[in-house]
């Protein structure tokens, strides 16, 4: 089988309410690419990005739930894999901060314990539109004890230091393993079985 | 005593005024039920007393102001009967609606009382939805995985390419391909050769091994 591309496999999670731009960050992040048409995602989607850290090739498997709540049934049963979760709200629209609470409640009921979590304000270059001041968000971000940066997607702000960070926060409490021990078990609730073939 | 004496009267003036019963009681209807009928009946009884007043020329004159005012009045009472009657033939035909679609069988759509989590689906409509939650939730992991491999495989032909994996191995590697293959299938085994899609689409392959 093919020489192993990569060290560590993370897998993250992007959750918020719809149209927050979670799909752009991470197309962002992914593709270094923006797209302007607003395309709602069916359920759930994810992609790959491979970055590379303290000398560790690590594999980013990212998560991209839909934020509609019709899709919550499906979109909640991936929370249990997740080793990392954004959550992403848009400082341009006030519910989407009023329901950070919410999501966090989600994160506490269906994601594992010592899950990664991570708060990111996005569209931060629409100033002129801001309802939710920077201050907020961090506020927060400290009663949870959670990080937080204000992204923007469409001027790649922010963008990359994010996932680079949550990654890094998941290394950190990664124990070292033996190569072959592989923490690349993403068969649940992912489904994605056959992801990486552990040959020979 | 006086009471029995002031009825007398009463039934006394009835008698005296039998011959004029007919036209005479158009005076003491309500001016709502009039009709163009009554009109000339009162018509009859004011002409009557004019008449008895003899031949003033005050009278006279008063006798073409009376029949102007009857001409009014008639016109008013048979305007207002033809509208009644309209109001009375769209009251009956609304009536007829409301028996039709409370009573004989269910019109167009089923009017049937939903309960507020309930929906009609319009079974012509291309759009409806069609599938269910665990559906979706299957074919959604059914791409997903097939997405992976997809990536896996592109990121293994990337490694060929390169040149990263030498001639000799790639005997091995396609043999450990054809493993990938079957175990990305043995998730599940209940499933079959079918895939998920093809399932809800009924399509078939002739390729499947």
């Amino acid at each position: 089988m093919a020489k192993k591309t990569y060290d560590l496999l993370f897998k993250l999670l992007l959750i918020g309410d719809s149209g927050v731009g979670k799909t752009c960050v991470l197309f962002r992040f992914s593709d270094d690419a923006f797209n302007t048409t607003f395309i709602s995602t069916i359920g759930i989607d994810f992609k790959i990005k491979t970055v590379e850290l303290q000398g560790k090739k690590i594999k980013l498997q990212i998560w991209d739930t839909a934020g509609q709540e019709r899709f919550h049934t499906i979109t909640t049963s991936y929370y249990r894999g997740a080793m990392g979760i954004m959550l992403v709200y848009d400082i341009t629209n006030g519910k989407s901060f009023e329901n950070i609470s919410k999501w966090l409640r989600n994160i506490d009921e269906h994601a594992n314990e010592d899950v990664e979590r991570m708060l990111l304000g996005n569209k931060c270059d629409m100033d002129d539109k801001r309802v939710v001041p920077k201050g907020k968000g961090e506020q927060i971000a400290k009663e949870h004890g959670i990080r937080f940066f204000e992204t923007s997607a469409k001027a790649n702000i922010n963008i990359e230091k994010a996932f680079l960070t949550l990654a890094e926060d998941i290394l950190r409490k990664t124990p070292v393993k033996e190569p072959n021990s592989e923490n690349v078990d993403i068969s649940s609730g992912g489904g994605v079985t056959g992801w990486k073939s552990k040959c020979c | 005593m006086e009471e029995p004496r002031v009825r007398r009267e009463d039934a006394d003036e009835e008698e005296d005024g039998e011959d004029e019963a007919g036209p005479g009681r158009a005076l003491g209807k309500s001016a709502l039920q009039l009709t163009a009928e009554d009109v000339y009946d009162i018509a009859y009884v004011v002409g009557r007393e004019l008449m008895a007043l003899g031949s003033d020329p005050r009278v006279t004159q008063l006798q073409f102001t009376i029949v102007r005012v009857l001409e009014l009045l008639e016109a008013l009472v048979s305007e207002g009967g033809l509208a009644a009657e309209a109001l009375r033939l769209e009251r009956d035909s609304l009536q007829q609606e409301v028996r039709a679609l409370r009573g004989g069988a269910p019109p167009a759509g089923g009017q049937v009382d939903l309960g507020p989590d309930k929906m009609v689906v319009d079974l012509t409509d291309p759009n409806r939805p069609r599938f269910t939650l665990q559906e979706l939730k299957e074919v959604l992991q059914e791409r997903n995985m097939l997405k992976a491999q997809l990536l896996l495989a592109q990121e293994e032909l990337l490694s060929y390419r390169s040149g990263l994996m030498p001639l000799r191995e790639s005997v091995g590697g396609e043999r450990a391909k054809e493993a990938v293959v079957t175990r990305a299938r043995s998730p599940d085994p209940g499933k079959g050769e079918k895939t998920i899609m093809k399932k809800l689409f009924a399509f078939r392959s002739g390729k499947q091994t």
